[in-house]
């Protein structure tokens, strides 16, 4: 893995906001297949990371590349457009629509009647079955009901389904995605991270629950205080390696 | 893999009908009013004449109803529809009577003033950002008054007959022209709820409007689409009413927005946002205009109406929020109630305010002269 080159990287990231530094020369790279975990405290610039990555802050300084080549987002759909995207945690769902009218909320599928364009409720509901079956290996009971009436674990395969639905997605952000679920949902969520690894996408998954990050990730990159406090691999630390990493008492090898 | 193993529960009743709630809701309490006439008034009530007349009385409401559905839906609510009908008739009325216009473009203008209206609600909402029900009522103060100014205290009567045909005629079909008009504005209502984006994200705005601002929704252009749409429907119903009375004056339509509001809440939608359902709107537009007319065909008097409308909102909302309530666990019936300290200091309370009503009647009674009529 580390022998690839990263789809996306990140050199010397630094955020400030007005006096206040939220990002202190930040690394940070993704690879291909490979789940890299971000944790930390709070306000250890977990969330102002990610958006630099996803496009909706820009950085102060530091530069981001992509395959190699210098790379810069004025906005979100920018990211979305080359491939990199982002699940919520609070889900960005409409509880009151269907699974496939949120799948393509704000993207619908149209056709024309007489004229008139209309939506395509037909195609996009068969298209939502098959990403959600697909590349999730989730089946819904029922295509027609509201998000509402699914459960947790559902509607988070549904928002990740939003996510995945282009084929051309290449890095997947995922911002505490087991934070509202119970242990069955949780482990859920975490087969289908695992996945969508598979499908050799990048995903980066912020998370407070370590059990969490020691069962999906590959690498964890712990942030402390605006800065990255050391990057490790997975397979080779504990879980009080990283416990003193995000409080300070403990610096990577 | 993630669904393989769930448990196939077999959905509870509840949840079966859940969906068709907004539909069936209606449809037991019009199925209530026809059994009770039945018994009551059958000779009267269900005369050919009088079915007409209940079409020809909701079919004012259909397009405003229709139009409610999605103001409602965004979690809005628009207060002012009566001005704004009576404004955009008063003026139609000016053009046709007084400057000579053709009754088909003073009407295509009154429409055009409508939609004008709607948009300046939905400026004053999104832009200015006063909430909507304040912003609605002030401009129904506002196009109300307008309208005063405009035609005075006059009655503008008499209008050619493409207007009356509009209110009242029956030249089209076997059902009066309104009722035509307004279930084609229905129709039009439940093609753009289900294969429109304005449709589309009514319902997304509705449900969670951070999350269709997030999604790249423009919310507020779409808030602006309804406003519109409900200003030019209210204008409609105007021009209806106009034709339907053959007369119309800048106190008309005093109580469209209540009676609309009622009809669309009636049937289903909910006012907390999110679900929406034309079909529901119908028939909570027939369930009132039925009941009006029961009233009327029990010769009960005229201000009982209002009563009764209020009491159908309050009734239908309560109901509603009663069956998506999910979690009725604890909720064990009054006596259980009871038990609750604050439920008790608000019993105590109620009993203070009766109490005092009653003493204070009491001691007028004792201490009070003769009678000593104002008329």
């Amino acid at each position: 893995m580390a022998s690839q080159e990263p789809i996306i990287a990140m050199h010397g990231i630094v955020k400030r906001f007005g006096g206040v530094v939220a990002l202190n020369n930040v690394d940070l790279e993704a690879y291909p297949g490979e789940v890299l975990a971000i944790v930390g405290d709070n306000g250890a610039g977990k969330s102002t990371l990610i958006k630099i990555l996803t496009g909706v802050y820009q950085p102060t300084e530091g530069k981001i590349t992509l395959d190699g080549k210098p790379f810069q987002m004025a906005s979100h759909s920018d990211a979305i457009e080359n491939g990199i995207d982002a699940v919520y945690q609070n889900l960005a769902i409409a509880d009151h629509l269907t699974p496939a009218e949120n799948l393509f909320l704000g993207a619908e599928l149209t056709k024309s009647i007489a004229g008139f364009t209309a939506l395509d409720n037909k195609r996009m509901k068969a298209e939502a079955t098959r990403v959600l079956k697909d590349r999730l290996g989730v089946q819904l009971k029922s295509m027609d009901v509201p998000t509402e009436s699914l459960s947790g674990g559902q509607r988070q395969a549904v928002a990740i389904a939003r996510a995945v639905r282009h084929d051309d997605l290449r890095v997947l952000v995922m911002d505490e995605p087991t934070a509202a679920l119970g242990p069955q949902e949780t482990a859920r969520t975490l087969e289908l991270i695992k996945a969508l690894k598979a499908q050799g996408l990048a995903i980066i998954v912020i998370s407070h629950s370590l059990d969490d990050v020691f069962e999906v990730s590959d690498r964890i990159h712990v942030q402390r205080r605006g800065q990255c406090a050391g990057v490790v691999k997975t397979a080779e630390t504990s879980n009080e390696e990283v416990l003193g990493m995000i409080v300070g008492t403990k610096t990577a090898a | 893999m993630a669904s393989s193993d769930t448990t196939l529960d077999q959905p509870s009743f509840s949840e079966k009908i859940e969906p068709y709630i907004s539909f069936l809701g209606p449809m037991a309490m019009i199925l209530a009013i026809i059994i009770f006439m039945g018994i009551a008034e059958p000779a009267r009530y269900f005369r050919v004449s009088n079915m007409t007349q209940i079409l020809l009385d909701a079919a004012l409401y259909m397009p405003m109803a229709m139009a409610m559905t999605f103001v409602i839906t965004q979690r809005g609510i628009d207060l002012s529809i009566g001005s704004v009908a009576a404004l955009s008739s008063i003026i139609m009325a000016f053009l046709i009577k007084q400057y000579g216009f053709p009754a088909w473009s003073a009407a295509l203008i009154a429409l055009c003033l409508g939609a004008l209206m709607g948009l300046i609600n939905g400026l004053v909402i999104t832009k200015f950002k006063v909430p909507d029900l304040i912003g609605t009522l002030a401009m129904d103060l506002v196009y109300r008054g307008f309208a005063l100014v405009i035609a005075k205290g006059l009655v503008l009567a008499r209008f050619p007959d493409l207007i009356t045909e509009i209110g009242r005629g029956q030249s089209l079909t076997f059902l009066p022209t309104p009722v035509v008009i307004g279930l084609i504005t229905l129709a039009i209502g439940y093609f753009m709820l289900k294969s429109t984006h304005f449709g589309r994200y009514t319902i997304s705005i509705g449900s969670n409007p951070e999350a269709s601002e997030m999604t790249g929704i423009a919310v507020d252009r779409h808030r602006v689409y309804a406003y519109v749409l409900m200003g030019t429907m209210a204008a409609l119903a105007g021009i209806m009413l106009t034709g339907k009375l053959n007369a119309i004056q800048a106190t008309s339509a005093p109580y469209f927005n209540l009676h609309v509001i009622a009809a669309v809440v009636v049937g289903g939608t909910s006012l907390f946002g999110g679900r929406a359902s034309i079909v529901g709107s119908l028939a909570g537009v027939l369930l009132l205009s039925m009941m009006i007319n029961a009233l009327v065909t029990l010769r009960i008097e005229f201000f009982w109406q209002s009563v009764a409308s209020g009491v159908v909102i309050i009734l239908s909302v309560a109901l509603y929020t009663w069956l998506q309530k999910k979690d009725r666990d604890g909720s064990g019936g009054m006596a259980a109630a009871l038990q609750n300290p604050d439920n008790r200091k608000l019993l105590k309370l109620t009993v203070w305010i009766v109490g005092a009503l009653v003493v204070l009647s009491i001691i007028s009674m004792i201490f009070g002269g003769p009678a000593n009529p104002s008329g």
